[in-house]
């Protein structure tokens, strides 16, 4: 992927550390906005090398505008599979078939796989193990019959279309 | 099995000795002599709303100046003991991409928070250490995260130098102001923020010094998450 320029991408740190420093002050004081503008430009010019790697480009609207929309979408996808948990505990029969997944991602980006990957594991019933290029690797607790194929292909095609997808559509637009 | 029992003992006698001289103290009743004059001045005196930070950095200062001390001589401890030619990371195993790009995003934001911690030591609760501590494990963060990473060396050591002397110098303008090593000059003075007490640029001279002994104490825990996580090469 083709880095932005150094302007860009110390623009866009600046700008998120002052966001983050607005809410951590949840003040408007003329002092607090000084100091955190300050101190914005001073952590920004020393970590902005860390930090992005696309800079403005994030912040297209329509990549905003989709992470405000997945922000509802993941949390009713999160209440789902805890109830669909909860239901797996306290069922007396316990349906639990757990076993290792493979998983394929059409995500490009670092900042987007870590994104696919919390979001796996902050839903539970799965859980990521590992991430290695576009293979994931997922503990699942009940794995589908369409899942348990000898059939290489059918299997990740079944497993990804079931865990990853979901996400996908969302986290493709926001993180490329 | 006798050493044991013999320790257990011992133990059990200095406890019931010293809760035997506990005892005479009673709890919950004002035994406040001094503390209730630092309660009652705080303000006026030295601007700072946050009564701990106003008795460490400004009525007790020499005692600050001995803890920044005290962690200099640590850093530079460790940096005697754990002194070799040549030093490498020897780290083997890479973290994942969700470990390394995690820390990364990360990153940024609890440098911005420890800086948040002794930029506002003065107002709440915190100041230079805790900052100091907090930009510190970022560093140890990148450290756990990447095989490579080394934090820019010749930066730090100066930062760290500079910041030290910059405690003592803000001690020595307050000996030449005030008459005595680390007299509050910008509130006693310059009267500078008397009008705006509990805001941001009020305290006196209290954000200034944990400024310092933030980046201080950033910067020397770095050096010796630094000294301690590498290993000697042989050729």
């Amino acid at each position: 992927m083709e880095e932005a320029s150094k302007i860009s991408r110390y623009l866009y740190t600046v700008i998120i550390l002052f966001l983050i420093w607005l809410f951590l002050t949840a003040s408007t004081d003329a002092q607090e906005l000084e100091m955190g503008l300050v101190l914005s430009l001073i952590i920004g010019a020393l970590t902005y090398p860390i930090f992005t790697t696309r800079g403005l480009a994030n912040l297209h609207p329509k990549r905003v505008a989709y992470a405000v929309a997945y922000a509802p979408y993941f949390l009713w996808a999160m209440i789902m599979a805890n109830l669909d948990v909860a239901y797996r505990v306290l069922h007396p029969a316990r349906p639990i078939r757990p076993g290792i997944v493979h998983c394929k991602t059409v995500l490009k980006t670092n900042p987007g796989k870590l994104a696919l990957a919390n979001s796996i594991t902050l839903t539970p019933g799965t859980i990521t193990l590992d991430v290695d290029d576009d293979d994931y690797f997922i503990h699942w607790i009940w794995v589908p019959d369409e899942a348990l194929t000898e059939n290489e292909e059918e299997h990740v095609k079944a497993a990804s279309r079931n865990i990853t997808e979901p996400f996908e559509k969302f986290l493709k637009v926001i993180f490329g | 099995m006798l050493k044991r029992s013999l320790a257990i003992i011992t133990i059990l006698i200095i406890g019931y000795w010293l809760a035997q001289s506990l005892a005479g103290v009673p709890f919950g009743e004002d035994k406040m002599l001094v503390g209730q004059y630092y309660l009652d001045h705080v303000k006026d005196q030295t601007g700072a709303v946050n009564a701990v930070t106003a008795i460490v950095v400004n009525y007790r200062g020499f005692d600050t100046l001995g803890e920044v001390t005290v962690l200099f001589i640590a850093s530079t401890g460790v940096g005697a003991l754990l002194w070799r030619k040549r030093k490498k990371r020897t780290a083997k195993t890479e973290g994942s991409v969700v470990l390394t790009t995690g820390s990364e995003l990360l990153f940024p934001f609890v440098v911005l928070f420890g800086s948040y911690i002794f930029i506002h030591g003065h107002l709440t609760p915190g100041g230079g250490f805790p900052g100091g501590a907090t930009i510190a494990t970022a560093f140890l963060l990148l450290y756990m995260a990447f095989v490579s990473y080394e934090i820019p060396h010749k930066a730090f050591e100066k930062t760290e130098g500079l910041a030290g002397m910059g405690y003592v110098l803000v001690g020595l303008t307050g000996l030449a102001i005030g008459g005595y090593f680390l007299f509050d000059w910008i509130w006693q003075t310059w009267q500078w923020g008397t009008g705006n007490i509990g805001r941001l640029f009020s305290g006196g001279f209290i954000p200034i010094i944990y400024t310092l002994i933030g980046i201080k104490v950033g910067t020397e825990l770095s050096g010796i998450i630094d000294n301690m996580l590498k290993e000697e090469v042989r050729e």
